[in-house]
């Protein structure tokens, strides 16, 4: 029953697909099913009500293609969508130029403290965005800029500023370094599980470190970098925090800025708005097709059931340099931001500069104990994040098995409807959501439900992309065995392919909880007094100019995180020594998944 | 006869207490209590038990604090805040309405066209709150049918860093001298409502030539105009144009080396304002806070937060007060399309 195959697509594993149908029909149609009816809920339903209303005028509420002729005829709707390309390019560039050898050095290679820089790395990826740029803004605003002060104290008082954060090189280098961990996590997570024998070859045949990690060990990987470049390049596209605060100084517009103009207008013209995201839909459409293209039907199948990784590539004398230079991100998104931040938040008045009078934990008092809703929005960003996370890493992963194995007549399509969220800014999203399950039969208004079913949704392109690529890497023939061997096609999920995915799972689900924990704009018209989130504080706080707490509560938002993360340190070794016991010569993985729930 | 003498003893007790009050001696437990239950709108909206604001007005720390002087004083009314910026609120609300969905009680936001617009779809019911009384005299009637009502006052004017500014511009005009140039900060038009209203008001006052002359002086341009506070306070600029009065005033009294000017050629008022809407939920729990709004313990409140208060006998912050400052509002049935334009004619001359 050659029913699981990578190498036959389209029809023929339909074809073959169906006696299975036959024998287990049931359990088969329940699965499918639930697949159709979650995605159709999460993702054809409120983006549905997007298309619809970019189809409406916002004053008479007709219908109308009025909306898309605006944009095509009006310059200043059109150069934002070129300043927005160019953005999203330079971001996806710098983040898989700096992810991907950043990835090897601690996946493949006896660098020093590689586990340091995977958590420095995720820290840089706890940070909301418009944080990390409210950091730099204190390090490199032209005039008051900290680095520029201090370049000045060395180059003359009349020295030009060395950097200026209010440019559009600014904005790209903030967006780099905030998305660089997207792809360090994609594609680290691919090499954790990448087996070695193709790297002992060309070792053998007297290929070097670097030509061996170029031509063998990256080239393996080849998916998860390009989903990783999508990935980057569609939040390149939709970042509003970053562009808002360092390219409205300057008066370049983006997409995202222009949306929030939409909103701001009275009356608001949201449905404009919905229409102005098409153009984003299109081009990532584009990428998407690119990326087909790119790969085609080569196979980049490293885990077959034999060895697996484990032997780490020796630096020899490169090995400190290297250290160094894999230093240099946690540096520019880590220590210097945060270390801004940090005094900011330490300070009782943050305009009075340094002294030990100004001097204060008062903020952290503030936002622990002082503020009435901190507590519920504390609790409330966490249990959403922890369930919605689950939700879209479980539904992400089998939407990619159902995709990459071709389990069903059609399963691409599931592929491309899993991948629509994320590329619709989130306040668009948000409307659609609210237009969705404001009305009967699906009344969900004001229910948690609702805000952890926007979140699931909107970072489901995260988990369907992150195990997609990891499932790109394991080859079917484990899975045909427990198959042949009576299996059915879920236990053999459950039992094979899920245990093989294993530490890429729990990276998964890191992947979509720190975004979802971090989130904002997709919650907009979703929360209510008694599902308010943090990172909705957080934004009051900053519209209300109280920076002090804005500071401090980032802080803490990026100490629980942390801690999080360190709790899943544990798990993290539970799947090490599986490997390691595989490793040993079991040819069957422990039945027992491990998916964090 | 019990009843009665016990009544006329808390009415004396309350009637002694508002005057305490009004003395400026925060009203004692017993007062508060006495005047509260007495009160037949309190009783009916305690058995509505609840109330939703959907305010914009007012940052988060004012809002709660005006929010728990409501429940402390009206005990048994579980108030729910959702506290947004105005134009989401309204937006939200907008949605609501389209959806048949009735949460909110009582709207709160800072741009008078959202209330214009709701009056004309019927979203409104008319209030006449007994406390309105003690509202200042130019604003007390916003609207003949009292469908809507002043929520919050809010002043645009000059702020700058004393210690790098010996003499700050002193009006609007002035920030146009030679010597600001490149030292000026200010909010976007585009994102801040109250931008727009300046940019409106200096329009009107002085034309487009002052948006152009205003654009030589190449402003850095951010979002909100809190941003000219962040921006002073981190060195960046050191005079801030169209700059939030109260906000600036708080980071002041916190210890900030900021300080604010009210121009001679009129600070820009503001409005925000307040609704019942027609569909809400607890009608009555919505008019007692309404009527609260205008109560003296909010005046305090707002007095305390560097707010403008909304009552004639409760004085500002540091004994500033209306009738001290020249000021100037826009005003007009047409102010949308105004809007619009200024916004246009910003982004052509000014960015």
């Amino acid at each position: 029953m050659g029913v699981i195959s990578t190498d036959s697509p389209d029809s023929a594993a339909a074809a073959t697909a169906r006696p299975v149908m036959a024998r287990v029909p049931l359990a088969r149609t329940v699965v499918f099913g639930a697949v159709a009816l979650l995605l159709f809920l999460l993702v054809v339903l409120p983006f549905g009500w997007v298309l619809n209303n970019s189809f409406h005028d916002d004053l008479t509420g007709a219908w109308t293609l009025g909306n898309y002729a605006r944009i095509f005829q009006s310059a200043d709707l059109l150069e934002p969508l070129f300043n927005s390309l160019l953005l999203a390019v330079a971001t996806a560039v710098i983040a898989v130029g700096i992810g991907v050898p950043l990835a090897w050095l601690v996946s493949r290679t006896d660098l020093p403290f590689r586990r340091t820089i995977r958590v420095l790395t995720l820290t840089a990826f706890v940070t909301p965005s418009f944080i990390g740029a409210t950091g730099w803004i204190l390090l490199a605003a032209p005039n008051s800029g900290w680095l520029n002060a201090l370049w000045r104290s060395l180059a003359g008082a009349e020295a030009g500023p060395l950097l200026n954060i209010y440019s559009m090189t600014g904005a790209i280098f903030i967006c780099g370094i905030y998305t660089v961990p997207y792809s360090f996590t994609m594609v680290s997570s691919a090499l954790d599980e990448m087996a070695v024998e193709l790297e002992d070859a060309a070792a053998t045949l007297g290929s070097g470190t670097l030509r061996t990690m170029l031509s063998i060990t990256i080239p393996l990987v080849t998916p998860a970098v390009i989903a990783s470049f999508i990935l980057s390049f569609i939040q390149g596209l939709t970042l509003f925090g970053v562009p808002a605060f360092l390219l409205t100084p300057t008066g370049i517009p983006v997409v995202t800025t222009k949306l929030a103009e939409f909103y701001q207008l009275f009356p608001p013209e949201i449905y404009m708005a919905a229409a102005y995201c098409m153009p984003l839909l299109l081009v990532t459409a584009m990428l998407f097709w690119m990326r087909r293209r790119i790969l085609g039907r080569k196979q980049f199948v490293t885990i077959s059931g034999k060895s697996r990784a484990g032997r780490r590539i020796a630096l020899g004398a490169a090995r400190w340099p290297a250290f160094g230079a894999a230093l240099l991100l946690p540096l520019v998104s880590v220590f210097l931001p945060y270390a801004a931040l940090l005094l900011v938040s330490l300070t009782r008045a943050w305009g009075q500069g340094l002294s030990w009078e100004n001097l204060s934990l008062h903020w952290y008092w503030w936002a622990l104990f002082g503020n009435s809703e901190t507590h519920t929005a504390i609790v409330n960003s966490l249990l959403f994040s922890t369930l919605a996370a689950t939700m879209c890493v479980m539904l992400g992963t089998v939407v990619a098995y159902i995709v990459e194995r071709r389990m069903v007549f059609g399963a691409s399509l599931f592929g491309a409807v899993a991948t629509v969220p994320i590329i619709i800014p989130g306040i668009v999203m948000s409307v659609g959501f609210f237009a969705a399950y404001t009305r009967a039969p699906l009344n969900l208004y004001g229910t948690p439900l609702l805000l952890v079913a926007a979140f699931a949704a909107t970072f489901l392109p995260i988990a369907y992309a992150h195990g997609g690529s990891i499932l790109k890497g394991i080859g079917p023939e484990l899975e045909r065995a427990a198959r042949s061997l009576g299996a059915g096609e879920g236990r053999t999920f459950l039992s094979i392919t899920i245990p093989l995915m294993g530490g890429g799972l729990l990276s998964g689900w890191f992947l979509v909880f720190i975004p979802i924990i971090r989130e904002l704009s997709v919650a907009v018209f979703l929360i209510t007094p008694k599902t308010n989130v943090m990172t909705t504080l957080i934004y009051n706080a900053k519209d209300g100019g109280n920076y002090e707490a804005v500071c401090a509560m980032s802080v803490l938002l990026l100490l629980i995180t942390l801690a999080l993360v360190a709790a899943a340190g544990p798990l993290t070794r539970l799947t090490t020594v599986r490997r390691t016991s595989r490793k040993s010569g079991r040819k069957t993985a422990p039945a027992e998944g491990v998916l964090p729930t | 006869m019990m009843e009665f003498s016990r009544r006329r003893l808390l009415q004396t007790g309350g009637l002694v207490g508002t005057a305490l009050v009004t003395g400026g001696l925060a009203g004692t437990a017993f007062s508060r209590i006495a005047s509260a239950a007495d009160d037949p709108l309190y009783a009916a909206a305690k058995k509505e038990g609840a109330l939703t604001l959907y305010w914009g007005s007012y940052e988060q720390q004012t809002m709660e604090a005006i929010r728990d002087a409501f429940k402390a004083k009206y005990p048994g009314i579980e108030v729910n805040l959702l506290r947004q910026a105005s134009q989401t609120v309204y937006t939200r609300l907008r949605m609501e309405l389209q959806s048949g969905v009735h949460e909110c009680d009582s709207l709160g936001t800072t741009n008078m066209l959202h209330y214009t617009e709701l009056k004309k779809i019927g979203a409104l019911a008319p209030f006449e709150p007994v406390d309105g009384v003690h509202i200042p005299d130019a604003f007390r009637t916003l609207d003949p049918d009292k469908m809507f009502h002043v929520g919050a006052i809010s002043l645009t004017s000059i702020n700058f860093a004393p210690g790098k500014v010996p003499s700050p511009p002193q009006s609007w005009q002035a920030l146009l001298e030679d010597q600001w140039q490149g030292k000026i900060t200010t909010g976007s038009p585009a994102f801040s409502g109250d931008v727009a209203n300046w940019v409106v008001a200096i329009r009107r006052k002085y034309g487009d030539d002052f948006l152009r002359a205003f654009g030589k002086q190449k402003p850095k341009v951010g979002q909100s105009n809190v941003d000219t506070v962040t921006d002073i306070l981190a060195g960046e600029r050191v005079v801030g144009s169209g700059a939030p009065f109260s906000y600036t005033l708080t980071q002041k009294a916190a210890g900030n080396p900021i300080d604010v000017v009210a121009p001679s050629d009129d600070a820009i008022l503001n409005l925000g304002v307040t609704g019942i809407l027609a569909k809400a939920p607890h009608p009555n729990a919505a008019r007692l806070f309404t009527n609260f709004l205008y109560s003296t313990e909010v005046s305090m409140i707002l007095q305390k937060n560097y707010w403008p208060t909304l009552r004639k006998d409760v004085p500002w912050a540091e004994g500033r007060a209306l009738d001290q400052l020249k000021w100037y509002r826009n005003t007009g049935d047409d102010l949308g399309p105004e809007v619009a334009e200024g916004i246009a004619k910003w982004k052509e001359l000014v960015r």
